[in-house]
């Protein structure tokens, strides 16, 4: 708990670390009006946060959808409830009824504490649209958690680790910081790596290649976590002969600012990626495996920028090539070296939002062995977040005792398939996942879908 | 008494009802659908996001399948009151003859007058029983009675006063009030030629309670009713997904 507030709360970013990323503070006995004037303007601009907040019936049904609820059972932490820590400023400043008889309709002023409630409780909501999906009316709370977050990084609050983040996205254009020269030197260690381990396999990892064909864009979180992802995406481009190239100014299939400050560090990413992109003349980008980033990428360029870039480089997610490599009968698989038990977890924006469900299977069934693939329930657009979802994932002892208590409902559901093998192909799910499969004591080794792919390609040169 | 309640209230009502949830509806459209927000796995056209969103209305399709609990409240009322205000239209048009109109040659009109009776009173206890067991989740379930506010419960309170005297003008003789005088009252308000309120203390005491119903309606989540169109239009759209193969590659798609 946060001792000043009592509120289970991230550590906050520094007013340096602010200014750094061109935000000046919010006094705060200014914040307050800050914030009333930013919800009165965002009420004139966005729809889905005005109908989130007008067409509510509090009937519960979010309830039980929610995996921070499931595992916290705070009433403010119910999907609805969580919107209503927003909407009982929005009934008392902008509703007549709520100007008339706010204690009748659940209308309050806004004061300091709730916007400390804010940063508490919008930082437990994990964006994963579990709620939209189960709701009778589709109200997505998490466009409201969008403008939540948003208002509360132009009042100067943010974890440390966004904002961290993004600092490191304006130096680096990726989310570790990694430079160019380090870039190249983990690459090069995992072309050694695939030569040792695959026959004398040579694999090459070209970094911003003038006059490459595609663009693959992996999360920065693979460098360090991850590298079986790499070495995946690189022996399926090798497979298929592809001209291809990953760019350091943008190594990051993630996108932090969609998390926390959709108005400058997302457009940031957009912005990095056309320019990259443009430069060296690629055809196509494709993605690695990162769930909110792919979103970010797939769903929101031609709405957040308008360089022509954006409406004539097409952009695809690696698991879409492979699958329709794997449709088309151009790629030879060996199941077999795949041999174990494993299990799918429906990265949330994949499932729920980038319409994912069918391709993540087809892979799956060609990769391992037939009848090694077992479901978890619910899954698919009904799967639970891994509990890491939107950029949570903090480290301080009170959050990630929160992030195991979110990551509850994910543990049973993985216990239940006997699985050995947890496939994530997500970036924020494997670095949630990886300690939850530890905390929860499950028997289960997390890995990357395109990891399997890599693995099971059968090389014949 | 009768100046107000039948003739100044009725028009007020009417007024701050088609006004009201016009002027709700006008707010809805200013901000703009800024991003593709659409949920996965998504309709393949506009047509089948149509039909989609209409099985979710005809449905509670959501509820059926995550909440059946809550479905059972709440799609049985729902049901029973659009069927009923259909009925009320009908009935108070035609007199109750709606269904001899409808079928002249099979159905008699003292057929259609029983009938008229007989849906009516089904309809109208589903109504109130739905409406009791919706009251009775919010207060026993506590995730739920957590999110109420106080205007919750009142609207189910209103609801659930206009379905008690409807049901108690039905099933109880002595109260009833045929089809004939209220049919010539709202001739009146609709004729712009004023007629006296039929004297009958529930009817009059319905009739404000619907009037009311009217008024605070544009001003509550009532306006969900309409609510629902405008949301499910931003998260069920269509999705053009962009070609597959990498140009260049080697191996195509295609030998």
């Amino acid at each position: 708990m946060s001792e000043a507030t009592g509120l289970r709360q991230p550590k906050k970013a520094s007013a340096d670390l602010f200014r750094k990323l061109g935000v000046e503070p919010v006094p705060d006995n200014e914040k307050v009006q800050e914030a009333i004037r930013h919800l009165d303007d965002f009420r004139f601009r966005v729809r889905s946060f005005v109908m989130a907040m007008e067409s509510c019936v509090k009937c519960g049904a979010c309830a039980e959808a929610c995996h921070t609820y499931l595992g916290t059972r705070d009433p403010n932490n119910i999907p609805a409830g969580r919107v209503d820590l927003i909407r009982k400023a929005y009934k008392r400043y902008f509703t007549v009824q709520g100007q008339l008889f706010p204690g009748l309709v659940g209308a309050q002023d806004l004061d300091l504490e709730t916007i400390e409630k804010w940063y508490s409780y919008f930082y437990q909501c994990s964006e994963c649209r579990r709620c939209a999906h189960v709701c009778p009316f589709g109200i997505d709370t998490a466009e409201v958690t969008f403008i939540a977050r948003q208002i509360l990084y132009w009042l100067g609050i943010a974890p440390q680790l966004h904002a961290a983040t993004a600092e490191a996205i304006l130096r680096t254009g990726n989310h570790m910081g990694l430079t160019k020269a380090g870039i190249e030197d983990t690459l090069e260690f995992l072309a050694e790596e695939i030569e040792e381990d695959y026959d004398g396999l040579k694999v090459e990892f070209p970094v911003d290649k003038p006059n490459s064909d595609i663009l693959y864009v992996p999360s920065s979180a693979d460098f360090m976590l991850n590298p079986n992802t790499l070495k995946g995406a690189a022996m399926f481009f090798k497979y298929v002969g592809a001209n291809w190239t990953i760019s350091s100014e943008i190594t990051e299939a993630g996108n932090f600012g969609y998390l926390s400050d959709q108005s400058r560090i997302q457009r940031e990413m957009v912005t990095r990626l056309f320019r990259e992109a443009t430069k060296l003349g690629v055809k196509k980008i494709v993605w690695g495996e990162c769930g909110h980033g792919w979103r970010a990428a797939k769903m929101y360029p031609p709405t957040v920028s308008d360089l022509p870039g954006v409406k004539r480089i097409p952009i695809t997610h690696i698991h879409d090539e492979v699958e329709a490599y794997i449709k088309a009968g151009r790629l030879e698989l060996d199941p077999k070296r795949n041999d174990r038990k494993v299990t799918l977890h429906d990265p949330c924006n994949y499932a729920r939002a980038c319409g994912h469900s069918d391709n993540m299977r087809v892979i799956m069934n060609a990769v391992v062995p037939k009848g090694a693939f077992v479901e978890m329930k619910p899954s698919r657009e009904a799967n639970f977040c891994c509990g890491g979802g939107s950029g949570i994932l903090f480290d301080d002892p009170d959050m990630y005792q929160f992030r195991i208590l979110a990551s509850n409902k994910k543990a049973e559901q993985v216990r239940e398939t006997g699985a050995d093998t947890l496939c994530a192909p997500c970036s924020i799910c494997k670095a949630q996942l990886y300690p939850m499969v530890k905390e929860h004591k499950l028997p289960v080794e997390v890995v990357g879908l395109i990891d399997l792919v890599g693995h099971a390609l059968v090389f014949r040169d | 008494m009768d100046l107000i309640i039948g003739q100044i209230l009725p028009y007020t009502a009417a007024v701050v009802f088609i006004g009201g949830v016009t002027w709700r509806i006008w707010r809805w459209m200013i901000p703009r659908i800024v991003h593709n927000i659409t949920l996965s796995p998504w309709p393949a056209s506009w047509s089948a996001a149509i039909v989609w969103i209409l099985w979710q209305f005809a449905t509670f399709w959501n509820l059926l399948k995550f909440d059946r609990p809550l479905w059972a409240g709440a799609w049985f009322m729902h049901i029973a009151l659009f069927l009923m205000l259909g009925g009320h239209i009908a009935a108070f048009y035609t007199v109750g003859l709606q269904f001899h109109l409808m079928a002249p040659g099979i159905i008699t009109p003292e057929m259609s007058l029983a009938l008229s009776d007989w849906i009516g009173t089904v309809l109208g206890l589903i109504f109130l029983v739905a409406l009791l067991y919706l009251l009775g989740r919010r207060l026993v379930n506590e995730q739920v009675r957590n999110i109420s506010s106080a205007s919750d419960f009142l609207h189910l309170f209103l609801l659930i006063g206009i379905a008690a005297l409807g049901n108690i003008m039905r099933l109880f003789p002595d109260y009833h009030l045929g089809y004939a005088p209220v049919r010539e009252y709202l001739a009146g308000l609709f004729l712009f030629n004023p007629q006296p309120l039929p004297d009958h203390t529930l009817f009059i005491m319905k009739y404000t309670l619907v009037m009311t119903l009217m008024i605070v309606f544009p001003f509550s989540k009532l306006m969900h009713s309409f609510g629902f169109f405008w949301e499910r239009w931003i998260v069920n759209r269509p999705y053009k997904e962009p070609a597959r193969g990498l140009p260049g590659a080697r191996l195509q798609l295609r030998k």
